[in-house]
């Protein structure tokens, strides 16, 4: 240590010990005093709201999705259930470009969906490219067996089992059963505040129409919840280390369990819809109604064409619903409540009614019918000239003549009366599908409608014309209270809730709307000459007596409700050609169900409508039969029945 | 000679020093374990070699009389700025910048190295003739720019803002520190903040410029820059009086920090341990700093003063970016936290300072 002499030596005492570093220690001082305070203002200060906030990182709502409950039929036979779907969920950071072209072609994309896919893609930003979206919903079995295998390949792809609504019959009952789809943000922000209680979240299916959608708060169940730890990256751990997280962050697992949705168990019969579906597949367009007149139950509803609602539901595409909704059948319209109608002749039965109420005629007076009748500068026509009829005959042989005279003598209101008195012109409380109530005009109509009333109205009322609209259904539930003596009952399509194990939760007894003013007596002369007008012989032929079915004893009314400009018969189908109705029940002296057939644009009642009706009479007889003689035994039986013919 | 020399160690041995120097190393290694052990493999084992490899630097840099670097100053600022140069030619680039010189396995950062070999070369330039300096003080200025500016700008190309930053900050603190004229130091920071301005506005990458105005303003990326400086609030913050308990970090554990174990290792040890223990290791920092501050002032040249000043102002500029860039007072340029984070050269360079810090000790009453 002998250098020193090199080094120039510090002028101690001169300045020592300089200020200079004491003001750089001052200044460091401040400094990290600056540090300790602000640590002080996070961690003292708002140390609770960043405990909050770093909880909220890591800490994960796992929805535990609620299986939906079934619909079944009176018999416990399946309408709809669930299966399990495959959807595909993409993790933006993980996907490159290799595997888009693979997802791309095995699920075959279409360039549209590709470009859609790869704008999703690019929008995600920071942590949300760590998080896996859903791409696509319920792949194919071939698309998610490819996907399986070549999954090691193709990164930042994952398939995922969903339990997904499934209509096993297809387009079967469409309307009735209804579909569903996922629920819009609008709504969930409203569907929030309205019913909070069922819990919606983005993605969730909600009924749309039919049963699903009347009975969404019983079908739903209420969603689990799992409250989990992630990492950064959104995922959780496995295993050991996974529950000690779990125990440490939110002290023991959390979860609730989802609680499954309810059952519904209708009164509906499958094979008995099937066969109501399969007479009406023979038209282009129709509805029909085949109701229990012992209970006002639905045996069976069926609007046709109908969409299958597990296309609804779920992967519709823009061309689907184009179609859907452009077809001049209206495969979506619910021929059996949406929809008016004129009932044509089957109203026939609201005059009749009205007479035998107010006694204001003779039942056996003869009217003469030359095939029309001049009134004031019209002439109104019937079907042909049925020579003298009285009202018994008048009905059966459907002659407009007669009705033409007896709607002069009771008038509009006394005719609104029973007609509202047998359910129409008001909805049936079934419920569904936002049914339309239909019209019986009064006189007070009249006068508030532009063009006001004109006399020739009440003549084309009392005929089912004029302005009187009906629907398949109101029809259905006024015949079967004709048939069961004058009891209007609700129609009823559940029979009651269940929980999946089969307890009952709530049942739903037959429900009278009311009893019809009309006696016994007089529904007794109605159903005798609704049994003529499809079973007398001529002289006097009832207007189905040639589309009648030897061993059936029905009884029931036609209607040809006009539609076009013009009276004309054409081929079914032809938007001038009228609607064909029946409005039936069978048997005829002890009625067990009653059945309404429209047919869109069909012709002539007895042409269209009423084998159609015969077919299903066919089909629920058969299903009756073989009931009581067991499966085994039913075709014997039928062949014992032949012979017995 | 040995016995004399161990003797002398036991008598000059700066134990507050060590006695500093130890605990933050205890803190680190604690530290550091809970940081990584969500990170690769290998990286904890890693950092202990450096460790070792440090003190063995620290023991050397300690050992050797200063009076060598004074007479090597020039010469090893000459090394610096070839190697400098050297990794902008073939360095290994990661992340965009080059700032790595590969020797075999292990990577070294030169960048690391320009702060000790240019707080040398201005401890040497200002150890001279005090009259002289008096007397031209504008040519020591010059020549102060001149050792700060070259490596600096080197140092940018690579780019690598915050070691740029942290350079320009010792050789700042050492020119105010240094005896100057009060007028001298206040033109220099006024010409220093003018020319900063007139860069800022033309030189700076994009993703630097955003990353302050995102400081400034943090809505303009509330995913990217503003997203990590937000995470690490949330770690502080959450962190409460006592901390999570080591291990126990949500932020750290779950991996909602990034790189928490080269920039914020700080956040792991805020939600860790808390207030309590941030205000304990800040103290021993402010300790160790003061502490090389007390040295400057009975430090017994010109030469051990300067080096001195220099070495805190390393580890005070480091230690208060790092921990202001965690708290959210300062915006988000890569700087380490001495001892505490992890990474060989940052190390190494912490070791040689403190080794530097330690020298001067020990030979401060040796006349």
């Amino acid at each position: 240590m002998t250098s020193r002499s090199r080094l120039t030596p510090r002028a101690k005492g001169t300045h020592a010990p300089p200020r200079r570093f004491a003001w750089a220690q001052v200044a460091v001082g401040c400094a990290f005093f600056l540090l300790i305070g602000r640590l002080y203002q996070l961690q003292v200060m708002s140390g609770d709201y960043y405990l909050r906030k770093s909880a909220d990182n890591f800490v994960k709502e796992l929805e535990l999705p609620a299986t939906r409950g079934q619909i079944r039929d009176a018999k416990g036979r399946v309408l709809v259930d669930n299966r399990p779907a495959y959807n595909v969920y993409i993790t933006p950071r993980f996907f490159n470009t290799d595997s888009f072209t693979k997802l791309k072609k095995y699920l075959a994309l279409t360039d549209e969906q590709a470009t859609a896919l790869e704008v999703r893609i690019a929008s995600k930003r920071g942590l949300d490219r760590f998080r896996q979206f859903l791409a696509f919903e319920d792949i194919t079995r071939d698309q998610l067996a490819v996907l399986e295998s070549e999954k090691n390949d193709v990164p930042g792809v994952a398939v995922q089992a969903v339990a997904h609504r499934n209509y096993p019959h297809g387009a079967l009952a469409a309307h009735m059963l209804g579909y569903m789809n996922q629920i819009t943000p609008e709504e969930l922000s409203d569907k929030r505040q309205k019913a909070d209680a069922l819990n919606y979240h983005l993605g969730d299916y909600v009924g749309r129409a039919g049963l699903e959608r009347q009975w969404e708060s019983f079908l739903r169940g209420k969603d689990g919840v799992e409250r989990i730890v992630v990492d950064a990256k959104g995922q959780r751990k496995d295993g050991a280390e996974r529950e000690a997280l779990d125990t440490f962050y939110l002290g023991g697992p959390q979860r609730s369990e989802a609680e499954p949705g309810n059952d519904l168990v209708t009164s509906i019969d499958l094979e008995l819809q099937k066969k109501v579906e399969t007479a009406l597949s023979k038209h282009k367009s129709g509805a029909a109604a085949v109701i229990d007149v012992e209970t006002g139950r639905v045996l069976a509803l069926a609007s046709w064409p109908e969409p299958d609602p597990n296309i609804l539901t779920g992967r519709l595409s823009h061309a689907q619903a184009e179609q859907l909704n452009t077809d001049p059948l209206r495969p979506m319209m619910d021929k059996t409540l949406r929809e008016n109608y004129f009932p044509g002749s089957t109203f026939k039965v609201v005059p009749t009614i009205a007479a035998l109420e107010d006694h204001l005629i003779d039942p056996d007076a003869i009217v003469r019918c030359s095939g029309g009748l001049r009134f004031g500068k019209r002439y109104f026509r019937c079907d042909k000239a049925h020579l003298s009829v009285n009202l018994n005959f008048a009905l059966a042989e459907s002659c407009n003549v007669y009705y033409f005279e007896l709607g002069q003598t009771l008038g509009l209101d006394r005719m609104a009366r029973v007609a509202n008195d047998l359910g129409l012109g008001a909805p049936t409380g079934v419920g569904l599908n936002s049914e339309v109530p239909g019209l019986v005009p009064t006189s007070d109509y009249y006068k508030r409608i532009a063009g006001g009333f004109q006399k020739g109205v009440v003549l084309n009322t009392a005929i089912g014309q004029g302005d009187t609209k009906v629907t398949v259904l109101q029809l259905a539930m006024a015949y079967a209270a004709i048939a069961n003596g004058g009891k209007l009952w609700v129609p009823q399509i559940v029979e009651r809730v269940q929980t999946a194990d089969g307890q009952v939760i709530q049942e739903f007894p037959p429900r009278l709307r009311r009893q019809l003013a009309a006696s016994a007596d007089m529904l007794q002369k109605v159903r005798a000459a609704l049994y003529d007008a499809v079973n007398h012989p001529p002289p006097h032929e009832g207007t189905s007596f040639r589309a009648r079915v030897p061993g059936l004893d029905v009884a029931g009314k036609t209607g040809t409700a006009q539609t076009g400009k013009f009276h004309k018969e054409g081929e079914e189908g032809d938007e001038n050609n009228s609607h064909s109705w029946f409005a039936s029940f069978a048997p005829s002296k002890d009625p067990k169900i009653a059945v309404v057939v429209l047919i869109e644009h069909g012709g002539f009642g007895a042409k269209a409508s009423t084998p159609t009706a015969m077919e299903i009479y066919q089909g629920y007889f058969d299903l009756q039969k073989g009931l009581s003689a067991g499966p085994a035994a039913a075709p014997e039986a039928r062949r014992a029945a032949r012979r017995a013919q | 000679m040995p016995l004399t020399a161990l003797r002398k160690l036991r008598t000059k041995f700066d134990w507050p020093l060590f006695g500093a120097i130890v605990a933050i190393v205890a803190i680190a290694l604690v530290n550091l374990y809970s940081a990584t052990r969500v990170a690769p493999k290998g990286l904890y084992q890693n950092q202990l070699m450096w460790f070792a490899v440090g003190t063995v630097i620290f023991i050397v840099t300690a050992a050797s009389d200063y009076r060598f670097f004074e007479r090597l100053a020039y010469a090893v600022y000459g090394v610096g700025l070839v190697l400098l140069i050297a990794v902008l030619i073939g360095g290994k680039t990661v992340k965009g910048s080059s700032r790595w010189l590969g020797f075999g396995p292990f990577g070294v950062q030169p960048s690391e190295l320009a702060k000790i070999v240019v707080i040398i070369a201005l401890a040497k330039l200002f150890s001279g003739d005090p009259l002289d300096l008096a007397l031209r003080p504008w040519r020591y200025l010059m020549s102060a720019l001149l050792i700060m500016g070259v490596p600096m700008l080197l140092i940018m190309k690579q780019p690598d803002l915050g070691t740029a930053l942290i350079l320009y900050l010792i050789a700042t603190t050492i020119l105010m520190v240094v005896s100057l004229q009060l007028h001298v130091k206040l033109l220099t920071l006024g010409a220093e903040f003018l020319f900063g301005t007139v860069f800022f506005l033309f030189k700076l990458h994009g993703y630097q410029k955003k990353r302050l105005l995102t400081f400034i303003d943090p809505s303009l990326d509330p995913s990217g820059a503003g997203w990590h400086a937000r995470q690490a609030i949330f770690a502080v913050g959450s962190g409460k009086w006592t901390g999570k308990g080591w291990l126990k970090g949500t932020q750290n554990q779950l991996q909602f920090l990034p790189e928490h174990w080269t920039d914020f290792p700080f956040a792991v040890f805020a939600e860790e341990w808390g207030f309590i223990g941030c205000t304990i290791l800040i103290g021993c920092y402010l300790f160790l700093i003061l502490w090389a501050l007390n040295l400057a002032a009975e430090a017994r040249d010109r030469f051990a003063e300067t080096l001195c000043v220099g070495c805190a102002a390393l580890l005070f500029w480091h230690v208060f970016f790092n921990i202001g860039m965690v708290a959210g007072i300062l915006p988000v340029v890569g700087v380490t936290l001495p001892l505490i984070s992890y990474g060989g050269s940052s190390l190494l360079t912490v070791m040689v300072t403190l080794g530097l810090i330690m020298n001067v000790s020990i030979r401060r009453y040796s006349y």
